[in-house]
């Protein structure tokens, strides 16, 4: 059989035999330089501290004013969630989905899944449906937008900065804190040392 | 690292999870795991990727040329298409942003498109042409492709933000749909390509 340590590149499908890495040690594949494992430090505590921080910003990012517009003495001022609904009533629901999945649903259930598998992992058992949480997490998370959405964001104010003044509401704040909170998260998980950590775990 | 030792796991009967990156035998279709299906039908991975580059080149005909916001204006009423809109940002002074734009949501689609359409034509034809770079550039397109939803969420808080009723407004219009579908399936089909197999069908094209 194979070895523990081996690895098929995601890339160009060599098989790789990792040695334990050493902190901050990465591996690379030989043949075409994928990244294939990584050993950051205190990787599961900062996995865990910044995934659940991240899920409080994002619920904070839905309770207060996200944007706000003034122009010829008129004044607007939208949440996040208000700023998607618009789409439905404008007859694109279709299109309020995309975003409303990429920007707050699909980062959340990641979140979410994240938390769960680390309460698992802290706690040394498997909770029910510890591995499909784990799987769904890394199934979703090319589908997680929310630094996209930033960029997007930015790049809106430079079309409305020549008619009106943007007000940024406390909301957009807690968003760009959960963006930067789900980016640590990613930058830290590292698929073969979870998935080894989570096989590890008793069942009962 | 010498070429003898760079033998690919499908030469030796095995696979890889993409999931969990267990290793385990290559017709096992679900992973022992963590239970994800794997690449056991490869050879539906070439179609299902031309499937989904298909689609998305038909949705980029309307998202390019169809209005993607409509400004009304003082009662008047003004449609853009994307390409309009980056235009306008040129005249209007923000180079670097139509720059971005032009990028996102027209460059990058296309090359996407192209790129993918290049990857399954050399699978196909079991070309070892560039191999590395190949790989590299799958990989690039697979990362970079997201990006190009920026213009669908730029169109959305403008709607959101500038509703002044007749003084000023903007709606959204279809294009903005057809192109976040777009980019919805271009991300599908780069992810239903399988880069091993560039890999697989050069190892065979060297032996024959
Ligand atoms: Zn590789
Ligand atoms: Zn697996």
């Amino acid at each position: 059989m194979v070895a523990e340590s081996s690895m098929v590149c995601h890339e160009c499908d060599l098989l790789v035999e990792v040695p334990r890495l050493e902190i901050r040690q990465k591996a690379y594949c030989p043949r075409c330089n994928y990244l294939l494992a990584a050993n950051r430090p205190y990787a599961k505590r900062v996995v865990f501290a910044f995934a659940t921080s991240g899920l409080l910003f994002l619920v904070l990012a839905n309770a207060f004013p996200f944007l706000g517009f003034s122009a010829k003495g008129q004044e607007r001022t939208v949440t996040l969630l208000q700023s998607v609904g618009i789409l439905v009533t404008e007859n694109l629901p279709l299109l309020a989905a995309v975003v409303f999945a990429s920007i707050i649903a699909i980062p959340a259930m990641f979140l979410i899944s994240i938390i769960y598998v680390s309460f698992s992992l802290a706690n040394e058992r498997s909770y029910p449906g510890t591995r499909k949480t784990l799987r769904w997490a890394v199934l979703l998370l090319p589908w997680s937008m929310a630094e996209i959405f930033l960029i997007g964001i930015l790049v809106s104010f430079t079309k409305i900065v020549t008619i009106a003044d943007v007000a940024l509401g406390a909301s957009f704040w807690s968003y760009v804190l959960f963006t930067i909170c789900i980016t640590v998260v990613v930058l830290h998980l590292d698929k073969r040392e979870l998935w080894e950590h989570v096989e590890l775990l008793r069942h009962d | 690292m010498t070429e003898v030792m760079q033998i690919s796991a499908m030469e030796q009967g095995l696979q890889g999870c993409p999931i969990c990156t267990s290793v385990g035998s290559a017709e096992k279709t679900h992973c022992n795991r963590c239970g994800s299906k794997l690449h056991a039908g490869w050879a539906n991975s070439i179609q299902h990727t031309w499937a989904w580059l298909a689609t998305s080149v038909v949705l980029y005909l309307p998202a390019n040329f169809l209005p993607i916001t409509y400004t009304r204006f003082l009662g008047k009423e003004t449609e853009s298409t994307i390409l309009g809109g980056v235009v306008t940002l040129w005249e209007h002074g923000s180079e670097p942003i139509a720059v971005i734009i032009f990028v996102a949501s027209v460059l990058v689609p296309l090359s996407k498109m192209l790129v993918l359409a290049w990857l399954c034509l050399s699978v196909q034809f079991g070309s070892n042409f560039l191999l590395p770079q190949k790989t590299r550039l799958y990989r690039i397109t697979e990362f970079v492709g997201r990006w190009s939803m920026i213009d669908v969420f730029v169109v959305s808080i403008l709607v959101a933000l500038i509703q002044l009723g007749n003084v000023m407004t903007i709606l959204p219009g279809v294009a903005a749909l057809a192109f976040a579908a777009m980019v919805v399936t271009t991300m599908l089909a780069a992810l239903a390509f399988d880069p091993r197999l560039l890999w697989v069908s050069a190892d065979k094209g060297d032996r024959v």
